[in-house]
C-alpha cells in the first residue's frame, strides 16, 4: 500500500529562555492510504506539537530542527511558505478540539466553508456557496441550504464540529489530522460524530490521523496505534496488538489505569495507576524517560536512550525488556 | 425498611428554576429548567454518582444541595435536618459537614494564596485551630492526601493538575465533612493521574467513612467509584439503581443509548451502538410528556403527552419510562 504521510525523525524543538525543549524528538510513522493513525499520549507528550510540525504551523520559539515529512512523496519541509499554503485546508486539513474558538464568530458558517474553496480553487462566488452547503450536506447537517446562513453561536457543540469537518472536507484532501475531534462533545453527539469521520472515511478514501487521549476513541477508528511519552513514539503498531499485546511497560499502564464499562460485574478493585508524573520536558532523565515510573526498571535502562525496536513486522517498542 | 438506618441526605422534589430576562424592564420571559424535580437518598458511606450529558442539571443539582444557589422548591434533608429551613448562621455551622471538590484544580485555588493558607483557610473561616495547631492540621492533611508537607509554603502554580487536586481534596477534608459532593473531580486531568485520584477518593472514604455525591459525565468512572448512579436528562432523573443495575443491565432507553456511546477501549469489542438521532432539547422548552420521546427510538403517542413518573420497578430500581 502506498504511503499519503511518511514522518522519518522528525525533530521539533521549542528554544526557550529555560532551555532547549524536545517537544517531538525523533518521530517517525507512516499512514498508508485510506487508513487511520491513532496517536495517544497524555499532555505534553508532543502529539499535537507533531501534528503542527506536519502542516508546518509551528511558530517561534518552535522550530523543526530535523527529519522529513513526505506527503505523497514530496518532502513538505522542503516547501515555500506559499507552496505549503496551497497544501494547508487543500490536501491535508486539519479539525480542530474546539469547534467555538476554531470558527470565527462574526462570520457566516456557510461563508467560512466556502472561503476555504475560494482559497484553493478558481471558482465562483456561487459555486463556492454552492460546494459548502453540498460538503454541509455530506456532513448531515439536515436543512444545510438555511444552516449554512446561521452564525456559529446559533449551533450546538456537535452541529458546530460537524461544520469544522465538513470545511476540512470541502476541497477533497487526501488527509484530514483531527486533533481532540470529539473531546469537547457528550457522548451522544461523540458517536454520532465517530460515525460520520467512518463513513466519510469509506465513501472519500480519507486517510485520518486521530490524535486522541481517550483509548476507547482511538480503538474505535484507528488502523495503527502510536503511543507518545514526553516527545517521542514509545510504542506504534497495528491496533489490536497495542490493545491487546503491548509490549511497552507505559501502554500497558495507560491501559490497565482506564475505567473500564462493565467494571460492575466483578469485585470492585483499586484502579491500578502509574505512579508519579510526567516528566518535566526541560530536565529528562538519561536513558528511558519513562523509566523513573516504570515496574520494569532496571540499571540499564537508566544508562543511554532507548531505541524503537522491532517486537514483530509491524509492532515496534522502545523497551529494552519488551 | 425499617431496620435501615435514616440515609445521610435525603433529597425529594428539588427544583431550580433560572428566570431569563429580557427587555427594558427586565421582566421574566421564560424559565430554564435545570433541575425540575428530583430526589433520591444517599446513604452514610457509600458514592452516589449522578451523570448525565452537559446541560442535564447534574451540577446545578449539586449546588443547590449544598444551597450554593437557592433551589426553588423540595426538601433536603441532611443528617436530621432540613437544610432549607436552616437560617444563615445555622447554614454556615452545618457547612463544616459538606463540603465541594471541584473540576478545575487550575480556576479553583487562588494563585496568591500559598498552600498553607488555602488548606488552613476553612479553620480560618470557622475560627477553629489556631496557630501551632493548624500548621500541624494542614501539615497532617497534606500526608493524608499524599503530599509533602515541606512543600506548605509553595504557590498553586508551582504543582501539577494531579496535586492540584490533591490540595482541593486537603482543603474540602480540613473540616472532617460528613459529605463531599465532587463535582467532576477528575475530569480535567489526564489518565494515569486520574487514576491516582480516584483510588485517593476511595482510600479516604474507608478511611474516614465519607460520603460522597459524585457528579460527572464519564459514564465508566461513575460506575468504578459509585454505590448507585442517578442518570439525568433534561432536568429529570430518568433513572436510579446500583451501579451494576444501570450500567450492566440499563433500562431506561436514554440509559441504554448513552452506555451503547461509551467507546470501548477494545478494538476487537463489536458492539450495537444505539445512535440517537438529534440533539438534547433546550431546557427553556423542555418536550411535553416525556423529555426524551424526540429522540427515543421506541416512543409511543403516549410519551408526548403524558409524563411518566419515576417508579420503581426492582428492588433498588427506578425507571420513569412508560414502556418499562
Amino acid at each position: 500500500m502506498t504511503s499519503v504521510l511518511e514522518v522519518k525523525n522528525l525533530k521539533t524543538y521549542f528554544f526557550t529562555e529555560e532551555g532547549i525543549i524536545k517537544a517531538v524528538d525523533d518521530v517517525s510513522f507512516n499512514v498508508p492510504k485510506g487508513t487511520a493513525l491513532g496517536l495517544v499520549g497524555e499532555s505534553g507528550c508532543g502529539k499535537t506539537v507533531t501534528a503542527m510540525s506536519i502542516t508546518r504551523l509551528i511558530s517561534a520559539p518552535g522550530r523543526i530542527v530535523g527529519g522529513e515529512i513526505l506527503f505523497n512523496g514530496y518532502d513538505l519541509l522542503s516547501k515555500s511558505e506559499k507552496e505549503m499554503r496551497q497544501v494547508r485546508g487543500a490536501q491535508i486539513a486539519m479539525v480542530f478540539q474546539e469547534p467555538m474558538t476554531a470558527l470565527n464568530p462574526v462570520l457566516q458558517v456557510g461563508f467560512q466553508i466556502a472561503e476555504t474553496v475560494l482559497a484553493h480553487q478558481n471558482v465562483s462566488k456561487r459555486e463556492a456557496w454552492a460546494r459548502a452547503v453540498e460538503a454541509m450536506r455530506a456532513v448531515s447537517i439536515p436543512d444545510a441550504e438555511n444552516r449554512a446562513k446561521d452564525y456559529p453561536h446559533r449551533l450546538s457543540g456537535g452541529m458546530r464540529q460537524r461544520i469544522m469537518i465538513a470545511m476540512a472536507l470541502v476541497c477533497h484532501p487526501a488527509l484530514i489530522i483531527a486533533d481532540e475531534p470529539t473531546t469537547a462533545i457528550d457522548v451522544t453527539i461523540q458517536a454520532q460524530i465517530l460515525e460520520l469521520l467512518d463513513s466519510l472515511r469509506e465513501q472519500y478514501q480519507l486517510s485520518l490521523i486521530l490524535i486522541s487521549h481517550d483509548l476507547g476513541v482511538v480503538a474505535e477508528v484507528a488502523e495503527t496505534v502510536a503511543v507518545m511519552y514526553a516527545g517521542k513514539i514509545v510504542e506504534i503498531g497495528p491496533v489490536m496488538d497495542i490493545f491487546h499485546n503491548p509490549k511497552h511497560p507505559y501502554t500497558e499502564g495507560l491501559l490497565r489505569s482506564v475505567p473500564r464499562l462493565g467494571s460492575s460485574a466483578q469485585k470492585r478493585d483499586r484502579l491500578e495507576v502509574i505512579e508519579g508524573m510526567v516528566p518535566n520536558l526541560l530536565r529528562l532523565p538519561d536513558g528511558c524517560s519513562f523509566a523513573p515510573r516504570c515496574y520494569k526498571r532496571t540499571l540499564e535502562c537508566t544508562l543511554s536512550p532507548i531505541p524503537l525496536e522491532h517486537v514483530s513486522r509491524s509492532h515496534g517498542a522502545r523497551c529494552i525488556h519488551a | 425498611m425499617p431496620d435501615r438506618a435514616e440515609p445521610l441526605l435525603s433529597v425529594r422534589n428539588l427544583k431550580k428554576y433560572f428566570p431569563i430576562r429580557r427587555g427594558v424592564f427586565s421582566r421574566i420571559a421564560a424559565y430554564v429548567k435545570a433541575v425540575d424535580d428530583i430526589g433520591f437518598d444517599i446513604n452514610k458511606g457509600e458514592t452516589f454518582g449522578l451523570v448525565g450529558e452537559s446541560g442535564c442539571g447534574k451540577t446545578t443539582a449539586g449546588r443547590a444541595i449544598l444551597r450554593l444557589i437557592e433551589p426553588d422548591a423540595g426538601t433536603i434533608r441532611f443528617d436530621g435536618v432540613n437544610l432549607l429551613q436552616l437560617r444563615k448562621h445555622e447554614l454556615r455551622r452545618k457547612r463544616r459537614d459538606m463540603q465541594l471538590i471541584f473540576q478545575d484544580p487550575y480556576a479553583s485555588l487562588n494563585p496568591r494564596m500559598t498552600i498553607r493558607s488555602i488548606v488552613g483557610e476553612p479553620f480560618a473561616i470557622h475560627r477553629l485551630a489556631g496557630g501551632l495547631e493548624r500548621e500541624h492540621r494542614v501539615a497532617d492533611l497534606l500526608n493524608i492526601v499524599g503530599l509533602d508537607p515541606a512543600m506548605m509554603n509553595r504557590y498553586p502554580h508551582e504543582f501539577s493538575g494531579g496535586q492540584r487536586q490533591r490540595i482541593g481534596i486537603a482543603r474540602a477534608l480540613a473540616l472532617k465533612p460528613k459529605l463531599i459532593v465532587a463535582d467532576e473531580p477528575v475530569s480535567a486531568l489526564d489518565v494515569s493521574i486520574q487514576a491516582q485520584i480516584i483510588n485517593l477518593l476511595a482510600d479516604l472514604q474507608q478511611q474516614f467513612g465519607l460520603t460522597y455525591l459524585f457528579i460527572s459525565h464519564a459514564i465508566p468512572v461513575i460506575e468504578h467509584i459509585s454505590t448507585r448512579i442517578g442518570v439525568m436528562y433534561l432536568g429529570k432523573l430518568v433513572e436510579v439503581g446500583t451501579s451494576a443495575q444501570i450500567c450492566l443491565a440499563p433500562k431506561h432507553p436514554y440509559t441504554q443509548a448513552l452506555l451503547s456511546a461509551v467507546p470501548t477501549p477494545d478494538p476487537a469489542a463489536k458492539k450495537r451502538r444505539i445512535v440517537l438521532r438529534g440533539e438534547v432539547p433546550t431546557p427553556i422548552n423542555p418536550p411535553s410528556g416525556c423529555r426524551f420521546h424526540t429522540r427515543c427510538p421506541i416512543a409511543v403517542e403516549r410519551c408526548k403527552t403524558e409524563e411518566p413518573p419515576l417508579r420503581q420497578i426492582e428492588a433498588g430500581r427506578d425507571v420513569s419510562c412508560h414502556l418499562v
